[in-house]
């Protein structure tokens, strides 16, 4: 059987404070599995962990327990300098590609791709007055009809951003407190009361 | 086969990847133009064509021949001018002694002939033609630095007309300019299309629909759409932001 294309299991990835009595600060759990190609919005508040999850499925942070898959390689395992070859990070304009190194490069596997499988953009400049939105649309549906995974990670404030969010996902997860969730379609996520929390003036009222 | 080529740049600068898997071609005859946001990799895939840059992969091709990581002025030598987004006239100079000290011949003799060029009426004359060319006639005398802004710009492709080149590169050409300064570039421009073949490099989309015959945008590094001016303007956003996001 084909391994899926990002399969994240058990994921966890904690941050605490203190010297001698650590105390935890913030902690992420997710558990995913993507099989085919799609495009996937991403939702949830500020420091809800939406950029820590991106980074964990890039392998640009470390996680502290769980693992992440991509084309059923394990993203830590990867040399660091061709992770960008299996999962990309790409920030408002930027991609990221700092990695923290906690082992030799050597003693790791290629990535054994040579463009990224999963294409992750947090948050990008959408801005209806440039036009150039309808042109990064185009472009997730290309790298999708490629057979690749991408994410669209969006803080709607913008009635526009819930407009394109249904015109180009698939699928839909919300992050909220650390918690990852998907949903089955547009409308269910619209429905959920936490959603709706959220979103504010934005939540349609027709979808409550 | 496209008179230029781009075949699978990528360029990386320490973390950063500026450029990955870029596809170009542009055609003989034919305005190419290339836009995408700020910060979109634009100027780095500008610095890679025209040779400021060595591709960490890839190829460059010019009718034909591999020009990957030939030195700039190599590149020059086989046909390729380029205007710059930051301007880099000689102030001190007129008008026609910038265009004078552009021309092949002239430069071929190197700064000997330098003090003589009021004295060499056919490179004048040559010169004059190019003036005129970009609008300039008739400020031949005026001092590069005393031009208005938009003339400046004009002065510059004029620099890079005077070498006679294949394929004319111009890097943000309406960047600092007026609306109607950009207007004025808009018809010089429309002017040079029918008898050179241009590569514009540009963040206004409207200049470049007005005057592509094909467009590729960039950004992330990527060539993320490609078609001519028509085709991406149906594109429901672009249409959208042409009636100022409201639609």
């Amino acid at each position: 059987m084909t391994a899926p294309i990002l399969e994240v299991r058990g994921l966890v990835k904690r941050y605490a404070r203190g010297l001698f009595r650590r105390r935890e600060t913030f902690r992420l759990e997710a558990d995913l599995t993507m099989h085919d190609s799609s495009i996937v919005g991403v939702m949830g508040p500020n420091g809800s962990g939406k950029t820590t999850l991106f980074e964990l499925i890039t392998g640009s942070n470390v996680p502290s327990a769980g693992s992440v898959r991509v084309m059923g390689r394990n993203i830590h395992d990867v040399k660091y300098a061709e992770r960008d070859r299996l999962a990309i990070h790409y920030h408002q304009s930027y991609q990221v590609r700092h990695f923290r190194r906690t082992r030799p490069s050597f003693l790791m596997r290629p990535a054994g791709h040579d463009y990224p499988m999963v294409h992750l953009f947090d948050e990008p400049q959408f801005n209806t007055r440039d036009g150039y939105i309808g042109f990064m649309l185009d472009f997730f549906l290309r790298l999708k009809s490629e057979g690749r995974l991408v994410f669209v990670c969006l803080h709607p404030n913008e009635p526009y951003h819930l407009e394109l969010m249904e015109e180009v996902c698939e699928r839909f997860v919300f992050v909220l407190a650390g918690r990852v969730r998907e949903s089955p379609d547009f409308r269910s996520l619209l429905r959920e009361p936490d959603v709706r929390t959220y979103l504010g003036r934005l939540a349609p009222v027709h979808a409550a | 086969m496209a008179l230029f080529e781009a075949r699978g740049i990528h360029k990386r600068f320490g973390h950063q990847v500026v450029l990955e898997r870029i596809d170009l071609g542009f055609e003989s005859g034919q305005l190419s133009g290339i836009m995408g946001p700020n910060g979109a990799g634009k100027t780095t895939c500008f610095n890679v064509l025209t040779g400021q840059y060595k591709p960490d992969r890839g190829q460059v091709v010019l009718a034909g021949e591999d020009i990957t990581g030939l030195a700039p002025n190599t590149i020059a030598r086989k046909g390729i001018a380029r205007s710059f987004q930051i301007m880099s006239l000689f102030d001190e100079y007129s008008a026609l002694e910038n265009l004078l000290i552009a021309l092949p011949e002239v430069r071929e003799r190197g700064f000997t002939m330098m003090n003589r060029l009021d004295s060499d009426s056919a490179a004048a004359d040559r010169a004059s033609t190019v003036l005129a060319r970009v609008g300039l006639a008739g400020r031949e005398r005026q001092r590069a630095g005393d031009l208005a802004y938009g003339e400046r710009r004009a002065l510059e492709i004029g620099v890079a007309l005077a070498a006679e080149p294949r394929l004319l590169f111009l890097d943000e050409p309406t960047s600092g300019l007026s609306a109607k300064a950009i207007a004025g570039l808009a018809e010089l421009v429309q002017g040079l299309k029918r008898d050179y073949s241009i590569v514009v490099i540009e963040h206004d989309m409207q200049f470049l629909f007005g005057l592509a015959d094909t467009i590729s945008v960039i950004h992330w590094g990527q060539v993320i759409a490609s078609g001519a001016p028509e085709a991406l303007r149906e594109n429901k956003w672009v249409r959208r932001s042409m009636l100022g996001g409201k639609a």
